[in-house]
């Protein structure tokens, strides 16, 4: 059931484009296929933003980058209504969420209702502004990113808002080749365009694609004792993930087999997107921060428990 | 006036006289002596041989110490040892003094009594009481390799005898433990294992196909994975990725039965005899890679 055109194009259009950053190019991509929304975090200056752009132009969607700042009002995001003097009427302003693909940069600058804003458009995909509800467009998928260096002045996101994002990928340094290769690539010329490679009604049928992806019974077991595993009692987790890990290990992975033009998930597809579907649903306590451990770590360990079949 | 001052000072001179018989009577313990015995745990002791003197005094007054009690005369005995033991109850006190004691030469030994120095607390005079005496015949020493052999051969006999109580005592318990004797069947002996042997990978590829090509399900290609993923080394718990990782990158022809066996063991039903077939098609390839 594999279908003509592959979302392995997308992935080699953005390859193009973006130098290494292989994580954040999946991530956006899983995202697209289980239609899920990604949290990034990482430096400023790592190519988060051209990722989401060159994803848009590749699917010839559009594509909106919202700036969070501690000022930013809701209206600021969904829309507003203004009199319009000269009809003597109220007209509908959208706002920058209606796009396909939604840049939300440095989402924890603005204050928790704007947040909130932003991520009930992201759960019901519909806002309502006045008496009249719009629907998002279709594939609507939004980029959230986080600094972690510069804390000050941030409101942090809830564990209950976090879990909303179908995945949470933290974004590294590129290695010392793919920086020349940065370098070589963008020290001439500007940004090249990303060529389209596919369309929205390609992406539909892709998220289709994907919900068929067949998932052996061992591997539903494998997923359920991985989530649970995080339950267990821990020296430094609190509470484990929810059932929305479960469900999605499970997008993930189905989404995962399809990039790699299977209709079969394998457990290398659960075990490759678990670090991103738990890091942001597991409460972790003090003890990680006074210890100087890094939460992937204690992931990673949870992860390597759990034999895979 | 002058017949006074006599007179004083003669009442002076009596009162200094008595004064020491008065101390002495003070210091001396009020005592109702019940019993008051020398004895010894042998008769006839042996020179060189120690042996013991015990000096029993029991009164009716409860003391944590009794005083003024003198041992008999020892002169003919060497001293080793002494030990006093004072024991008090309801019914009164118990002094004894156990004194060890070892005769030099050999013949009749008259020991003297012991002495006690009290106030009879029944008429309340000072009184000095005397224990019995002893007359013990000391035999002459034993020859010092007599002695010894005599020694060793105790001890022996002793390690003996505690052995034998301890093999009892196993035995005892065995034999309660012991179930009812039953008709002992004549021992079945099984012939001996056939030597190991160590089968090579291509024979081991062979048997896998074997197996995938008698029974093309599901079970047979999760249990073929099992034994292939043994035969490049991976342990159980391991994905894909982490064996293929293992395996050399050029070795195509393994990589190549690892993947298709992996696809047979997790793809969807419409697609299983598909994937057994690609998985004996992998197989096959990796024997004749492998001859």
């Amino acid at each position: 059931m594999i279908v003509e055109r592959q979302p392995a194009a997308l992935r080699a259009a953005l390859a193009e484009t973006i130098v290494g950053q292989e994580r954040v190019i999946e991530g956006l991509l899983l995202a697209l296929l289980c239609n899920g929304h990604v949290l990034l975090e990482g430096p400023p200056g790592l190519a988060k933003t051209l990722a989401c752009r060159s994803l848009a132009a590749a699917l010839e969607g559009d594509f909106k980058r919202i700036q969070f700042t501690p000022d930013l009002l809701p209206s600021d995001i969904v829309g507003t209504r203004i009199f319009d003097q000269r009809e003597s009427a109220f007209a509908t302003v959208l706002g920058p969420i209606f796009a396909n693909v939604v840049l939300a940069d440095e989402i924890n600058r603005a204050p928790a209702k704007v947040q909130s804003a932003l991520l009930e458009a992201m759960q019901e995909r519909q806002v309502t502004i006045g008496p009249q509800s719009y629907g998002l467009p279709d594939p609507f998928v939004v980029m959230a990113t986080m600094n972690p260096l510069d804390s000050e002045g941030t409101y942090a996101l809830p564990i209950a808002q976090m879990d909303r994002f179908l995945m949470k990928v933290n974004v590294g340094y590129p290695s010392r080749e793919e920086e020349l290769r940065i370098l070589d690539r963008f020290a001439v010329a500007d940004t090249q365009p990303v060529r389209a490679v596919a369309t929205l009604d390609d992406v539909r049928r892709w998220r289709v694609a994907a919900h068929a992806v067949h998932i052996d019974e061992k591997l539903k077991r494998y997923i359920v004792d991985l989530v649970a595993k995080t339950r267990e009692p821990s020296e430094f987790i609190d509470y484990g993930a929810s059932p929305r890990a479960t469900l999605a290990l499970a997008f993930l992975a189905r989404g995962r087999a399809l990039l790699a033009e299977r209709d079969f998930a394998l457990p290398d597809d659960v075990r490759a997107v678990a670090p991103h579907t738990l890091r942001h649903r597991i409460g972790f306590n003090y003890r990680l921060a006074a210890e100087g451990i890094s939460a992937d770590r204690i992931i990673d360990g949870l992860i390597a428990a759990v034999p895979a079949p | 006036m002058a017949q006074r001052a006599a007179a004083a000072l003669a009442l002076l001179v009596v009162l200094l006289a008595v004064a020491p018989v008065i101390g002495d009577a003070q210091a001396l313990q009020r005592l109702t002596v019940l019993s008051f015995d020398l004895g010894t745990d042998t008769p006839r002791p042996r020179a060189g041989v120690p042996f013991h003197l015990t000096l029993t005094l029991r009164v009716r007054e409860r003391f944590g110490q009794i005083a003024n009690i003198d041992l008999p005369g020892l002169a003919q005995l060497e001293l080793l040892g002494d030990e006093r033991e004072t024991t008090t109850t309801p019914q009164g006190t118990q002094y004894r003094e156990t004194v060890t004691v070892v005769a030099q030469n050999g013949g009749t030994l008259v020991i003297s009594p012991g002495t006690l120095q009290a106030i009879d607390a029944r008429d309340g005079k000072a009184k000095q009481w005397f224990s019995n005496g002893l007359t013990l015949h000391v035999a002459g020493a034993p020859s010092r390799a007599v002695y010894v052999a005599a020694r060793t051969l105790g001890i022996a006999l002793l390690w003996l005898l505690g052995i034998a109580c301890i093999v009892a005592l196993v035995v005892l318990l065995a034999r309660r433990r012991r179930p009812a004797p039953r008709p002992v069947p004549v021992p079945i002996v099984p012939p001996p294992p056939p030597p190991a042997v160590v089968r090579t990978p291509r024979q081991r590829a062979q048997d896998a196909l074997a197996v995938l090509r008698a029974e093309r399900t599901r079970s047979a290609a999760i249990a073929v994975r099992a034994a292939i993923w043994r035969m490049v080394g991976a342990s159980d718990g391991e994905t894909l990725a982490d064996v293929l990782r293992r395996t050399d990158s050029h070795d195509r022809v393994t990589r190549e039965l690892l993947v298709a066996l992996e696809r047979s063991a997790f793809t969807y039903e419409e697609d299983l005899r598909a994937a057994i077939d690609d998985a004996c098609g992998a197989l096959e390839r990796y024997i004749e890679d492998v001859a």
